[in-house]
C-alpha cells in the first residue's frame, strides 16, 4: 500500500483545440495523504477542475501517472473506474447536480442502491448522512423545493453516505451566500475530523481557504505554491 | 436491472405530461391493434362456422367442367351421377334462370337441392311441405332485392336440357336468414326432383355436398375440395383483410414509436448533466445506456397498463355484445354476420404486447447507445451537442 492516497506524478493534460492543443495541466506533481482537508486554489481556467476530474477517474492524463487508492487511473477499464467512483470517491459539484425526480432521501440513497445494499442498511445509512448535514426532516422533499444551501447539503450527504475515502468538491460554495458557504464547509470539516475522510476542493473562494489545512496553488496548469496551514478553530 | 426499472419509472412519472402523451398514443395503437385483429379473428371464426353450415358442408365435389367463378360454365357444368355411389353426398344442380318480380327482370341461379338433405342449414324441408307447383326458398337479401315475401308467386323462366325456354310461376315458401351471401344473393332454391322434372336433366348435378359421415373416395369426372381446402380460400381472403388493416395500426404504432424516439433523443440531450452525475456516482456507461433504454421501453409497459385499463372493459363489451356491421359489408362477397363477436385470444394479446415492448425497446436503445460514447466530463458540463 502506497502511503499516499492520491499520487500525481508529472501529469500533463492537453485538450485538442482547433488545429492545435491546449495544455490545461503541465507536469503536475502532487501527493495527498489520508485525512487531508486540502484545496486546489487558483484563478479560473488554471486547471483545477481538470485535475479533480483526473483524480476522480472521469478523465485521464495525457502524460504522467495519476494513482488513486493504488489504482492507475489511465489503466482502469470503464467498469473499474465506475467501481472506484462508486465505492471510494464522493463528488460534490458547484451546481449540486441532484436528480430532480427523486426525493432528497432517494438522491442520497442512489449510491447505495448501486452497491446493492439492502433496504434496511440503506435507510439507516441515508438517515445518518442526512443527520450529518442537518436535513433529516427534509427526506421526502424534492430538490426543487430546497434552498441552495440545502441542495448542497444534500449533495454532501449523497457523497458521504457511502463513507468514501476521498471526497472531491469542485467549487462547492460558488453558488452560495457567505452564511451557507461557511455552514457547508464547516459541515465538511466536521466529517473530515469524524470519519477521517480526505477532502479535496477546488476553489477560489476566500471563505473556503480559511478552513483548509493545505493549499495547492495552480496557475496556468502548473503548481506554483504548495503550503501547509496551521489549523484554525472556527466557531460556526 | 431492478434499479433501472425503479429509476426509469420515477423518471417517467416525474416528467409528467410528456410521458402520458407518449403512453396515450402507444396504448391507443396497442388497443386498436388488438381490437382490429380480434375483430378479424372473430369474423374469421364466424365466417368459417357459417360457411360450413350454409355452403361448404364437409367438402364438395364439383363437376369437372364447372368453375364457380365463371357462370358461362354452368351451361355444361353438370353430369349424371350414380345414386348408389354417392353415399353421404347430396346433389345440387345449378341452372341459370330469370325471374320477373313486378315486371322487372332478374337473373338468378336456380339451384335444385335434395329437399331431405340435412347437411346444409337451408330450410329445404319446407319445399316438400308445400303443394305449390314449384315451391322455392330464398334468402333475405334476395327477398329484399327482388321485393318478394313469403307466399308470393313470381314468374320463372328457364331452359330445359335442349335449350328450349320454358316458364312457370314459383311460390316463395320460406325466406331464410343467413350470413353467407353465396347462398343468398341471386339464388333461388328449389327441390332437385322438381328441377330435374322441369329441365329433363334427371340425376344430373353440378356439385355434390359431403355430409359429416361422408368417407372420401375419388370420382371420375368430379373434382373434390375438402372442407379444409374450402376454408383455406376463406382464410386467405380474411388474411388479406388482416394485412390491409395492419397498415392502419402500423401507422399508429409508427407514430407512437417516433414520439418515443424523439423523446429519447431530446431527453438524452437535455439530461447530459444527469448522465454525467450517474457516471460520477459510479454507474458504468452501459448501465446508463440500460437505464435510458429501460426508461424508453417503460412506455410500452405503461401503455400496456393504461391500454388494459380502458381496453379490457372495451374488449369485454365488444366480445359480449358484438359489433354491428354496416349493411354494405355484404358486398365483400364473403360471409359476414350482421353482428360480429370479436375474439381476443391469449396469443393475440401476448403477441401484441411482445411486439409493442420489443419495438419500443429498440427505438429507445438506438438513441441511448450514444451515451456509451459520451465523455463524462463533457456530459457533466452539459457541453455535448
Ligand atoms: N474539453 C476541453 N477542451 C478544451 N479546453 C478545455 C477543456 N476542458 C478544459 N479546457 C481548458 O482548460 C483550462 C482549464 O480548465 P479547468 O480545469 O476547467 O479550469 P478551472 O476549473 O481552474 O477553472 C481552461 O482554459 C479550459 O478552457
Ligand atoms: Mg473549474
Amino acid at each position: 500500500m502506497n502511503k499516499h492516497i492520491i499520487s500525481i506524478d508529472k501529469v500533463t493534460k492537453r485538450f485538442p483545440v482547433g488545429d492545435g492543443e491546449f495544455t490545461a495541466l503541465n507536469q503536475v506533481d502532487l501527493q495527498f495523504e489520508k485525512g487531508e482537508f486540502a484545496g486546489i486554489v487558483g484563478p479560473s481556467g488554471s486547471g483545477k477542475t481538470t485535475l479533480l476530474n483526473i483524480i476522480g477517474s472521469l478523465d485521464t492524463p495525457t502524460e504522467g501517472k495519476a494513482i488513486v487508492m493504488d489504482r492507475n487511473i489511465k489503466e482502469l477499464s470503464h467498469k473499474e473506474s465506475a467501481a472506484l467512483r462508486n465505492k471510494h470517491l464522493g463528488f460534490i459539484f458547484q451546481v449540486y447536480n441532484l436528480l430532480p425526480v427523486y426525493t432528497v432521501f432517494e438522491n442520497v440513497e442512489f449510491a447505495l442502491i448501486l452497491q446493492n445494499k439492502s433496504a434496511s442498511e440503506r435507510k439507516k445509512a441515508v438517515m445518518e448522512a442526512l443527520e450529518w448535514v442537518g436535513l433529516e426532516n427534509m427526506a421526502k422533499k424534492k430538490p426543487a423545493k430546497l434552498s441552495g444551501g440545502e441542495g448542497q447539503r444534500v449533495a454532501i450527504a449523497r457523497a458521504m453516505v457511502k463513507r468514501p475515502e476521498i471526497v472531491l468538491a469542485d467549487e462547492p460554495t460558488a453558488n452560495l451566500d457567505a452564511k451557507n458557504a461557511h455552514a457547508i464547509i464547516q459541515t465538511m470539516k466536521n466529517l473530515n475530523k469524524e470519519l477521517n475522510t480526505t477532502f479535496l476542493f477546488s476553489t477560489h473562494d476566500e471563505k473556503v481557504m480559511a478552513y483548509l489545512n493545505r493549499m495547492v496553488h495552480l496557475e496556468d496548469g502548473k503548481v506554483v505554491k504548495d503550503e501547509l496551514i496551521e489549523t484554525q478553530n472556527f466557531i460556526s | 436491472m431492478k434499479l433501472a426499472f425503479q429509476l426509469a419509472y420515477k423518471n417517467l412519472i416525474g416528467s409528467g405530461l410528456r410521458t402520458w402523451l407518449n403512453v396515450g398514443v402507444l396504448s391507443f395503437a396497442f388497443v386498436i391493434m388488438i381490437f382490429y385483429n380480434g375483430l378479424i379473428d372473430g369474423w374469421d371464426q364466424q365466417a368459417k362456422i357459417d360457411s360450413i353450415a350454409w355452403e361448404y358442408g364437409h367438402g364438395q365435389f364439383l363437376e369437372e367442367s364447372y368453375d364457380p367463378f365463371d357462370p358461362f360454365t354452368l351451361q355444361d357444368g353438370h353430369a349424371e351421377f350414380e345414386k348408389n355411389k354417392i353415399k353421404g353426398l347430396s346433389p345440387i344442380l345449378i341452372r341459370q334462370a330469370t325471374i320477373y318480380p313486378d315486371g322487372r327482370m332478374l337473373s338468378v341461379s336456380l339451384k335444385g337441392i335434395d329437399a331431405q338433405q340435412k347437411t346444409l342449414k337451408l330450410p329445404t324441408a319446407t319445399l316438400e311441405k308445400s303443394d305449390a307447383f314449384i315451391p322455392a326458398v330464398i334468402g333475405k337479401r334476395m327477398a329484399e332485392s327482388a321485393k318478394l315475401e313469403e307466399g308470393d308467386e313470381v314468374l320463372l323462366r328457364w331452359r330445359d336440357k335442349n335449350g328450349t325456354f320454358d316458364a312457370a310461376n314459383i311460390t316463395i315458401v320460406d325466406i331464410f336468414d343467413c350470413n353467407v351471401p353465396n347462398v343468398d344473393n341471386g339464388q333461388v332454391w328449389v327441390s332437385i326432383e322438381k328441377l330435374w322434372e322441369i329441365t329433363g336433366m334427371t340425376n344430373h348435378a353440378t356439385m355434390l355436398i359431403a355430409s359429416e359421415d361422408y368417407v372420401h373416395e375419388e370420382m371420375k369426372g368430379w373434382n373434390y375440395s375438402s372442407q379444409e381446402d374450402l376454408l383455406k380460400e376463406l382464410s386467405d381472403i380474411i388474411a388479406m383483410k388482416k394485412t390491409s388493416g395492419s397498415i392502419m395500426y402500423g401507422l399508429l404504432l409508427a407514430i407512437a414509436l417516433l414520439a418515443i424516439f424523439d423523446t429519447q433523443v431530446l431527453s438524452i440531450f437535455r439530461r447530459q448533466k444527469e448522465i454525467g452525475t450517474y457516471i460520477a456516482l459510479g454507474m458504468t456507461r452501459w448501465q446508463v445506456v440500460g437505464l435510458f433504454t429501460v426508461e424508453g421501453s417503460m412506455y410500452s409497459f405503461l401503455a400496456t397498463l393504461v391500454g388494459s385499463a380502458y381496453g379490457i372493459p372495451f374488449f369485454y363489451y365488444m366480445a359480449t355484445n358484438g359489433i354491428t356491421m354496416a349493411a354494405n359489408a355484404d358486398d365483400m362477397g364473403i360471409s359476414i354476420a350482421d353482428v360480429i363477436y370479436p375474439v381476443f385470444g391469449i396469443g393475440l394479446i401476448v403477441g401484441s404486447i411482445i411486439l409493442v415492448v420489443i419495438s419500443a425497446t429498440i427505438v429507445s436503445f438506438l438513441p441511448a447507445r450514444k451515451i456509451a460514447k459520451m465523455n463524462p466530463v463533457d456530459a457533466l458540463k452539459g457541453k455535448l451537442s
